[in-house]
């Protein structure tokens, strides 16, 4: 852990914004070292851009501090910080070759002939872009905008690149690409990369750690695994990836599991401490077994009927309505199966380990938890 | 190969398609004939006039390049026309000084305000023109309010003469004439810009007069050209400002046109400094144009 002040470290330090009565931003603490590729995920409105655009100089804190490689830059205005933005719409000047466009941030401060050619050049090259150098941005394509756009920006080698949405006009194929393109110029230059999308699967494939916000608060920070795996709210459980969330009370306890016992022998387990109360418990669809096999040291199991087959090449997603009356995603490997593909309206008994669940308190503050089958 | 649709009939013939799609062109014939009768006749009129004699007895019928002859020739209407060049340009720059400023104000910076503005814009210009000449008399005049506030404040002890019947009167009143024509192309040009551009701009360091230079200026250059194309024509042709407020002083290439009709009667002078005021404004138009285009050359 570098100490304060570390090159490309930014600190949001309890900031929050209020628009009016609106509170975009609320009371907010992010802390990213250099060199770090960091995502701020979340739906629309939940305050992410706002931030982004506080740390750009493009919106001012109404309290709390923002804190560039050390400095206090909360009321900086955005000429003078050492961060450059990718815009959404990349923002590319159109009366303006593609060379003019990269050379633009150099020329604000004068640089020498010479070595705006050579560093345009080395930009060019470091977005494979060389043979646009004479291009304007009407003739290229939205793939080739996002890269002159990203060469305009890291040309002026700042501490730190905010990237607000850049990838949500793409089509799905090229936006695969132009997220790996992201993490090796990330893994190339060093840069911070500060990366802002409501596009749960881009945030995933990228970050190094993930900010997860809904309605200005950040509800979690951490690694892509770790949200996937321990999410801390129902929140981030539905999110991020597909997840199953059953009511849990249990009614007895042993050997540190909690036990919610249901008719003809079915019965929900999780790793609880005893005498907690009501809650939810979350279990991810590839953990939950139709017809293979399920191991742990208490198994839960819940009869069910499908009402949904999914044929996905590599697996099959099941909907299976329990008898509980709650619907349940499940994915299961093809590999595992023998025999044809169970139809709808088949009777299955639903398995899968308590370890591979996880209990979440309710959170009447967050509202109702998102549809299992997201 | 025989479609499953191949027994289905056509819904038209091909004569019923020709019919219908010049069906359009037939609402034209009624506009380009108005037009033909009410504007391209007088032109030809105009034309034939300017190559004969004429004077307050009649036109003597035959071609003659006389009356272009006496215009290049006779020394004042070449100061005429030096004199009508510094008036109309200036004004043209002072004008473009004024709504250049405006029209960045009303484009990015009047939020609610907007619309109202652009209203107050337009409604500037609804007063007729000659009323509004006469309300300039009435400032600048030796007794005018202007003269009597400076006086009244002891800034001057006797009233200021060159207010009024001066070259600076006729410049004055020009910059304002027409400011909305040359507002109003460039807030629609400034308009069409992207926002973003500015913060981009920004982000990259670039300070207010940098981005006005290199993003706002450029990118709104169509919208000034259609401005000057449209308003310095009538600053350069215009008599009646001169008329009212120039005095004997200032005497622009329009007021020849009015005094070679009406006053001396000499149709066939009058007729030929029209068509060329028409020709040089057409050459400068064309200029604008193509000037206009660089931006968006390859």
């Amino acid at each position: 852990m570098n100490a304060v002040g570390g090159k490309g470290e930014i600190i949001v330090d309890r900031v929050t914004k209020t628009f009016g009565d609106l509170k975009a931003v609320d009371d907010v603490t992010i802390e990213i070292p250099g060199g770090e590729f960091f995502s701020i995920l979340g739906p629309s409105g939940c305050g992410k851009t706002t931030t982004l655009r506080m740390i750009a100089g493009f919106e001012e804190p109404t309290s709390g501090r923002i804190i560039l490689e050390g400095r206090d830059v909360s009321f900086v205005p955005p000429a003078k910080r050492n961060v450059n933005m990718v815009f959404q719409a990349y923002g590319l000047f159109p009366h303006m070759t593609v060379k003019e466009n990269v050379a633009f941030g150099l020329k604000v401060k004068h640089t020498r002939k010479a070595e705006i050619d050579e560093r345009v050049a080395e930009a060019l090259r470091i977005v494979r872009m060389e043979e646009f150098a004479g291009r304007r941005p009407a003739q290229m394509s939205g793939g080739q905008q996002q890269r002159v756009a990203l060469a305009r920006a890291l040309i002026n080698r700042p501490a730190a690149l905010l990237l607000d949405e850049p990838l949500g006009a793409l089509d799905l194929k090229l936006r695969k690409e132009m997220q790996l393109e992201l993490k090796r110029l990330h893994a190339a230059t060093g840069t911070t990369f500060v990366y802002v999308t409501h596009d749960q699967e881009e945030a995933l494939t990228m970050s190094q750690r993930i900010a997860v916000m809904k309605d200005g608060l950040v509800k979690q920070v951490a690694t892509p695994r770790e949200l996937y795996e321990s999410p801390t709210s129902a929140f981030v459980a539905g999110f991020i990836g597909t997840s199953n969330i059953l009511a849990f009370t249990p009614d007895s306890w042993r050997d540190g599991m909690a036990i919610m016992n249901l008719d003809g022998g079915d019965r929900i387990c999780g790793l609880e401490s005893a005498g907690q109360k009501a809650a939810r418990i979350i279990v991810r669809p590839e953990k939950m077994r139709v017809w293979g096999d399920a191991d742990g040291e208490l198994l839960s199991r819940v009869r069910g009927a499908i009402s949904d087959v999914v044929y996905l090449g590599s697996m099959t997603q099941l909907i299976v309505r329990l008898t509980t009356g709650e619907s349940v995603t499940i994915h299961e490997l093809n590999d595992d199966l023998q025999g044809a593909l169970p139809a709808i309206g088949d009777q299955v008994v639903v398995k899968w380990a308590a370890e591979s669940s996880f209990i979440l308190r309710d959170d009447a503050a967050l509202g109702d938890p998102p549809a299992a089958s997201d | 190969m025989a479609t499953t649709a191949a027994h289905v009939p056509r819904s038209s013939t091909r004569a019923q398609r020709v019919a219908r799609k010049l069906r359009p062109v037939w609402f034209l014939v009624g506009p380009i004939g108005v037009l033909v009768a009410l504007f391209v006749t007088p032109l030809i009129i105009l034309v034939v006039m300017s190559f004969q004699h004429s004077s307050i007895y009649g036109a003597e019928a035959g071609f003659t390049l006389d009356n272009f002859r006496m215009l290049f020739t006779d020394p004042i209407y070449r100061a005429v026309a030096k004199d009508t060049i510094i008036i109309a340009t200036t004004a043209m720059l002072i004008q473009l000084a004024i709504a250049l400023p405006l029209a960045y104000f009303i484009a990015f910076r009047a939020g609610r305000w907007e619309l109202f503005m652009l209203l107050l814009l337009v409604l500037v210009d609804e007063l007729n023109p000659i009323v509004r000449i006469y309300a300039w008399r009435m400032l600048l005049g030796r007794e005018g309010v202007i003269n009597d506030f400076l006086v009244w404040i002891g800034l001057i002890d006797q009233p200021l003469d060159w207010l009024l019947f001066t070259k600076f009167s006729v410049i004055l009143v020009l910059s304002t004439s027409w400011v909305n024509y040359t507002a109003l192309p460039i807030y629609a040009a400034m308009k069409a810009i992207n926002p973003v551009l500015f913060e981009a701009a920004t982000d990259l360091g670039a300070g207010w007069f940098t981005r006005w230079r290199r993003i706002l200026i450029p990118l709104a250059a169509p919208g000034i050209f259609v401005a000057v194309i449209l308003v310095y024509i009538p600053l350069f042709t215009d008599f009646a400002t001169p008329g009212l407020v120039g005095g004997t002083s200032s005497y622009m290439l329009g007021n020849s046109v009015a005094d070679l009709m009406v006053t001396i009667g000499d149709w066939g002078g009058g007729a030929a400094l029209s068509l060329l005021l028409l020709g040089a404004m057409a050459v400068i138009a064309v200029i604008a144009y193509f000037l206009s285009k660089l931006n968006q050359l390859d």
